[in-house]
């Protein structure tokens, strides 16, 4: 959060997670004032990063004690007023509908992130995304990899195997991820290489909230779409 | 082989019908994407956008083969795609077989050569200064395309940059940022739904989009709402008849 911060040119990031998919609760923050205005958001239910969590857009605001922003959002601009801080920037922390939370940065100053900044800005996002899927499933993961998981984290494939788990074993598409990604992680393969066996029947992956994975991936023989049907029963 | 100026007309008006408000980028994009193949007079056509992480993505293909030939080049990292994403400039080459083309993209060019593709055409996909993607046209012939079957290609490639970044007067690049990451998101909204629905409906990942598609239609609603809905389990969509497929 810090080097997000820094990076940025902020005054404070904060970073607040859904527990399933319900309210936001503030996780992180860089100062307490920080948090505080996180807390403010959600417990007002509207702000920057409340609209980025619902629409799953960033939401960038140039100032907050401007005429656009007070009408946007005129509880939230009333009570932080007053506070110094203007540039208000959320981003999902999310993929598809796999929203997990919302990474906010405040500024003290007036004005939008530059490009790079930007750009940065939705790194950090992407990279939280697979910290907090990594939280999930209890795993304890080093930079180099959750970097490299967030680098694949748009593939096609990837995200057609996070479906298909989620319809296997009736979970969220959030714990979907969060299975392959723990499986990636333990059988030291690739997050890619691990969804094109899910997708094509090779690799059933059942929801035991473990990291060692029930069958080998390595398994040669082709499963149908039936016998992937059994073992969700016997779930 | 190439398109009637009446056809281009209508396509071009097909294409800003769907700019509406409300309007799909996914459905848009895969709509623009066939729509190319078709008056450009080539095989196939894929559509490319980066992310922020510099990665390009596959957001539209025109057939299955054409989505393989893209991955390939997202895979390996090298093809005519990111050549002209790079470069900011078209690339073009009239024969896959040439010596020049596979010492310049081993893998791309004996993948898609396998598939039956033997000339490709790469054009840029610019807004100002900035490249946002690539639109990759695929020939199952040998041959360069002529100026003024570029000259459209590129007017259609345009047209993907404008769906893309419509939505705002965007004078401002943090605001394309938003809508690219919006059309990017979108496609992998679509990617968890077609995986539920292999599962769910045991249908390949094809048929999949086909039936998220036909119930968007149908029903008049974005294509991105309905996959949201189906991942969310609100909405059960149901199993395909054979008389269905299309």
């Amino acid at each position: 959060m810090t080097a997000c911060a820094r990076e940025l040119s902020a005054s404070g990031a904060g970073l607040a997670l859904t527990r399933n998919g319900g309210l936001l609760e503030p996780l992180l923050a860089t100062d307490p004032e920080t948090g505080e205005l996180d807390e403010l958001q959600f417990g007002l239910g509207e702000g920057p990063g409340t609209e980025a969590m619902a629409t799953g857009v960033p939401v960038l605001e140039a100032d907050l004690s401007g005429p656009e922003a007070g009408r946007r959002w005129p509880v939230y601009t009333a009570a932080v007023d007053g506070r110094g801080v203007h540039g208000a920037f959320a981003f999902p922390v999310a993929a598809g509908a796999a929203r997990m939370g919302v990474l906010s940065v405040y500024r003290r100053q007036a004005g939008l992130l530059g490009p790079d900044q930007l750009q940065d800005a939705l790194v950090f996002a992407d990279t939280v995304f697979v910290l907090a899927l990594d939280r999930r499933r209890g795993l304890s993961t080093d930079l180099d990899s959750v970097i490299e998981a967030a680098f694949v984290a748009r593939r096609a494939e990837v995200h057609q195997a996070a479906g298909r788990l989620a319809a296997q074993q009736r979970i969220s598409v959030v714990d979907a991820l969060a299975l392959l990604r723990a499986h990636s992680y333990s059988s030291g393969r690739s997050l890619r290489e691990v969804a094109v066996d899910v997708m094509a029947g090779r690799l059933s992956l059942a929801n035991d909230h473990g990291a060692a994975p029930p069958t080998g991936p390595h398994d040669p023989k082709e499963t149908g779409p039936d016998h992937v049907e059994k073992e969700q029963e016997e779930d | 082989m190439t398109a009637t100026d009446r056809r281009v007309r209508e396509v071009f008006i097909e294409l800003s019908d769907t700019l509406v408000d409300d309007f799909d980028i996914i459905e848009f994009l895969d709509r623009l994407a066939m729509r190319c193949s078709e008056l450009l007079g080539v095989s196939a056509c894929g559509i490319v956008l980066a992310d922020h992480h510099g990665v390009l993505n596959l957001v539209a293909a025109s057939s299955e083969e054409a989505r393989l030939v893209e991955l390939t080049q997202l895979q390996t990292l090298e093809g005519p795609c990111l050549d002209a994403f790079n470069s900011g400039r078209p690339v073009q080459y009239a024969d896959l077989w040439d010596e020049t083309a596979r010492t310049r993209w081993p893998r791309f060019t004996t993948a898609t050569v396998e598939a039956g593709y033997r000339s490709v055409q790469a054009l840029p996909m610019r807004l100002r200064d900035n490249v946002l993607g690539a639109v990759n046209l695929l020939s199952t012939s040998t041959g360069t395309l002529s100026t003024e079957t570029i000259t459209l290609g590129q007017a259609l490639a345009d047209a993907a940059t404008i769906g893309i970044v419509h939505q705002r007067a965007l004078a401002r690049q943090e605001l394309v940022t938003e809508q690219l990451q919006t059309a990017l998101n979108s496609r992998v909204l679509i990617e968890q739904a077609k995986g539920f629905l292999t599962h769910s409906l045991a249908v390949d990942v094809d048929e999949a989009f086909a039936v998220l598609r036909r119930y968007a239609r149908a029903n008049n609603r974005r294509l991105t709402d309905v996959a949201d809905d189906v991942v969310q389990g609100r909405l059960t969509l149901p199993t395909p008849g054979p008389a269905e497929h299309d």
